[in-house]
C-alpha cells in the first residue's frame, strides 16, 4: 500500500500517454512462441484495463523471428494508442526479453502477458489491485480450468512434480500472467527459461508473493500437445531450479551426499569380495571388482565436483548478501 | 528502498555495535534491550541493532518499541524472510557502523554484562574474542555432549583450538569483519574462518550462561550431517583456496597408487597364467579405471587454479590482517 501511494505521488508530474485518471500500469506482452493477432489481444484487455480506470501503457517486445507480428501495431501507434514496439538484435527467451523490456517501464506496477490469451482480461485488474494492497507478486491461477482433460494432466502432473521437488505452492506456474511492483522485476533474476518459475526465484528472496484465481480464457479451450522436446526441456528446467533453489549456497551437500552413497555403496562391494578373498575365493575372475570400483571411483568424482563448487560459491561470497532486508534503520518503523 | 541511512538516526560517532539476530523472540526483547544499555551506558559511544530474522511472532513490534525508547541508540533491522542465523549476522555486521562489533543471542542466555570484559580482552591486541560457557544451563543428553563432542571434532579438523564454538557471544575488529563473509550455516566456524581466511588472533574469556527463561531452543540434534559437510568446506576453503590443484594433485596421486597397485596385480596374474587359459582382465580394467579417476581429478584441480586465479587477481580482494606488536 505505502509503495503504491509514494509512487503514484512521485509519478504526478509526468506525461500519461493513456486516459483515466486511476494508478498507473505496464503491461509488458513478450511475443514469441505461439503469438495471436496482437491487434486484437491490445484491444481486448485495454479496454479492461480503461473499464476499471487504470492508466496503462503497453509494451511488445520481440525478436527478430517474430518481427512481423508486431508489424499491425504500427496503425495503431499512429492513431495515439499507449504502445510501444521494441525488438531485440536477437533471438531470446520470454525472460530474457523481459528483462530488456523491464527498464523501459514507466509506471511502477508491471503485468506481464503473454502473447496468447490465457485469461479473461477482467482477470487482469483484480491481480493488479492485489498488488497495490501489498503484494509484491500476484500470481494469475487459471480457475476453475475449462481446457481439455489431456492438457488439464499435464498441468497436474508438471505441477506435482514441481510440489514434489521444489515444496512450491504455487499452483498454476505456467500461466505467465503476473502483475507485480517494478523493482521486484527488475531485481528478481529471470534469466533463460527461469522467467516461468519467477515466482518461486521471488519467494525464495523474501518477496512476498500471492496467488489470484482468475477466469480462464475461452480460447484456451483447444486441446495443446508439445514435441516432446518441450517437454524434456520443462523436466531439465525444474531439476535445475530444484538444485538452484536448494543448494546455491552449499553445493557440496548435494553433491557429497550422492558422491558418499556411491561410496558407501562400492566399498561395501568391495568389503564383501575382501572378506570372501580371506575365505580363499580368488579375486581375479569376480567382476563385481569393477563394478564396486566403478561406484568408489564415480563417489569420488561427485565429490571433487561438489568441492569445485564450494569454491566458486566462496570466490564468489564478497559480492553478494545471503539476505534481503524488508526494512529498517527507522526507529519505530514497524509500530 | 525504504531504508533510512545510518546517519538520519545515530548522530554521534559510534564505536561498539551490538548486534542480536532475532528468531520469534517477543518475549525476551524487552529485557534484552535493557540489559544491553545497562552494559553499554558506562563505555564510548555504542548502537544496538535488533535484526528481526523473520520471525513469524509480535518480535519486530517488541523490538520497535524498543527502537522508540532510545532512538538514538537502538535500531531495527528487518530481513524480508527468515533466512537463518549465519544470514542474520551478516546483515548485522553489513549494517554495524562501530569499529568494534560485538554479537549475541537474542534469547538472554548470554549475559550483556560479560560484553565490556569481551571489548577489554580485544583491546589487548585481539581480532577476535570468543566467549566460553562456564556452567551451562542447557539439557545435558539433547545440548550439551553433542556440543563438547562437536568442538572437539571442530577442534580437531580446523586446528583453531577454541573451547565453545556454539557460543555466540563473541567480539570483533571491523578489520576482521571486513575479510570474512558468512554464508549457508557457516556461523558455527566463525574462528576457524577468521582464523583461516584472515590470520586472526583469536582470544576466550569465560563468559556466563543462563536458563532459558522464555520460548524455546531453535536447535537440536538434527543437524549432524549438514554441520560435518560444512565443516569439510571450511577446511579445504581454508587450507586450498589458494592452491587447489594442491588439494586435487593428492587426489590424483592417491588415485595413481591404487592403478599402479592394480596394475601389478594384474601383471602377476598374466605371468602366472598358464598356456590355455583365458586372461582375466578384472586387475588391468581397475587400474585403467583408477588411472582415469587420476587424470580427472588432476583436471578438475586445474580448473578450480583457473577460478582462483581469476577471481583472487581482482581488484579489492583484502590480504590476511597486518599486526603489530601485542602490548
Amino acid at each position: 500500500m505505502r509503495h503504491g501511494s509514494e509512487s503514484d505521488r512521485a509519478l504526478e508530474g509526468e506525461t500519461v500517454a493513456s486516459s483515466g485518471t486511476g494508478p498507473w500500469v505496464s503491461v509488458i506482452v513478450p511475443v514469441t512462441e505461439r503469438p495471436e493477432p496482437l491487434v486484437g489481444l491490445y484491444w481486448e484487455y485495454a479496454a479492461a484495463l480503461q473499464t476499471a480506470g487504470y492508466r496503462f501503457e503497453f509494451l511488445f517486445v520481440t525478436d527478430p523471428a517474430y518481427r512481423a507480428m508486431t508489424e499491425p501495431l504500427a496503425a495503431l501507434v499512429k492513431a495515439g494508442e499507449p504502445i510501444r514496439v521494441y525488438t531485440v538484435g536477437q533471438s531470446s527467451s520470454d525472460g530474457a526479453l523481459l528483462t530488456a523490456a523491464i527498464g523501459e517501464c514507466r509506471a511502477p506496477v508491471v503485468v506481464t502477458l503473454p502473447s496468447y490469451r490465457r485469461v479473461t482480461a477482467e482477470g487482469i485488474p483484480q491481480l493488479i489491485r492485489r498488488v497495490s494492497e501489498g503484494a509484491d507478486l500476484a500470481v494469475a491461477r487459471r480457475w476453475p480450468r475449462q481446457d481439455s482433460l489431456l492438457n488439464r494432466l499435464q498441468t497436474s502432473a508438471f505441477h506435482a512434480l514441481l510440489r514434489w521437488l521444489t515444496h512450491s505452492t504455487i499452483e498454476d506456474i505456467a500461466c505467465g500472467v503476473r502483475a507485480a511492483r517494478r523493482e521486484v522485476l527488475a531485481e528478481v533474476p529471470m534469466h533463460g527459461d527461469f522467467y516461468r518459475f519467477l515466482p518461486l526465484v521471488a519467494q525464495r528472496d523474501g518477496y512476498r508473493v500471492e496467488q489470484v484465481d482468475v477466469a480462464q480464457h475461452p480460447a484456451e479451450r483447444r486441446t495443446r500437445l508439445y514435441g516432446p522436446g518441450t517437454y524434456l526441456r520443462r523436466l531439465i528446467d525444474v531439476l535445475g531450479l530444484a538444485f538452484l533453489l536448494r543448494f546455491t549456497q552449499k553445493p557440496l551437500r548435494f553433491f557429497g551426499l550422492i558422491g558418499s552413497a556411491a561410496c558407501l555403496a562400492g566399498s561395501s562391494v568391495l568389503f564383501v569380495l575382501f572378506v570372501q578373498r580371506l575365505q580363499g575365493r580368488p579375486l581375479a575372475d569376480r567382476p563385481l571388482l569393477l563394478l564396486g570400483m566403478l561406484f568408489l571411483v564415480l563417489g569420488v568424482q561427485f565429490i571433487a565436483l561438489g568441492l569445485i563448487g564450494e569454491i566458486i560459491v566462496h570466490l564468489h561470497s564478497p559480492g553478494w548478501r545471503p539476505y534481503r532486508i524488508r526494512e529498517g534503520g527507522v526507529p519505530a518503523a514497524a509500530a | 528502498m525504504d531504508r533510512c541511512s545510518r546517519e538520519d538516526s545515530m548522530t554521534t560517532r559510534v564505536q561498539t555495535s551490538v548486534i542480536v539476530p532475532l528468531f520469534n523472540e517477543a518475549q525476551t526483547v524487552g529485557a534484552l534491550v535493557e540489559a544491553v544499555r545497562a552494559a553499554m551506558s558506562q563505555g564510548p559511544e555504542w548502537e544496538l541493532i535488533l535484526v528481526d530474522d523473520g520471525s513469524g511472532d509480535d518480535t519486530a513490534v517488541a523490538a520497535a518499541q524498543a527502537c522508540a525508547r532510545y532512538p538514538d541508540h537502538v535500531r531495527l533491522v528487518r530481513l524480508a524472510r527468515n533466512y537463518g542465523q549465519t544470514a542474520a549476522l551478516q546483515a548485522g555486521f553489513d549494517e554495524a557502523g562501530g569499529a568494534i562489533v560485538v554479537s549475541m543471542d537474542g534469547d538472554l542466555q548470554n549475559d550483556p554484562a560479560d560484553v565490556p570484559a569481551l571489548l577489554a580482552k580485544l583491546d589487548e591486541g585481539y581480532d577476535l574474542v570468543v566467549g566460553y560457557r562456564v556452567r551451562r544451563r542447557d539439557r545435558l543428553l539433547t545440548r550439551r555432549i553433542p556440543s563438547w563432542i562437536a568442538n572437539r571434532i571442530i577442534q580437531r579438523i580446523t586446528g583453531v583450538r577454541i573451547r565453545d564454538n556454539g557460543c555466540s557471544l563473541k567480539a570483533y575488529r571491523r578489520e576482521l569483519l571486513e575479510r570474512v563473509r558468512l554464508y549457508s550455516d557457516m556461523h558455527r566456524f566463525i574462528p576457524a574462518i577468521a582464523a583461516g581466511a584472515a590470520g586472526a588472533r583469536i582470544a576466550e574469556i569465560p563468559v556466563r550462561h543462563h536458563p532459558r527463561r522464555f520460548g524455546t531452543s531453535k536447535y537440536g540434534l538434527s543437524r549432524i550431517g549438514a554441520v560435518l559437510a560444512d565443516l569439510l568446506v571450511v577446511k579445504m576453503v581454508r587450507s586450498f583456496r589458494d592452491r587447489p590443484l594442491a588439494l586435487f594433485s593428492v587426489g590424483a596421486l592417491l588415485a595413481l597408487a591404487a592403478a599402479a597397485v592394480f596394475g601389478a596385480a594384474g601383471t602377476v596374474s598374466i605371468l602366472a597364467m598358464r598356456r590355455g587359459e583365458g586372461v582375466t582382465l578384472v586387475f588391468p580394467a581397475a587400474a585403467l579405471m583408477f588411472v582415469g579417476l587420476s587424470v580427472y581429478l588432476l583436471f578438475l584441480g586445474l580448473i578450480a587454479e583457473l577460478a582462483v586465479r581469476e577471481q583472487l587477481s581482482r581488484p579489492g580482494i583484502r590480504g590476511p590482517l597486518l599486526h603489530g606488536e601485542i602490548g
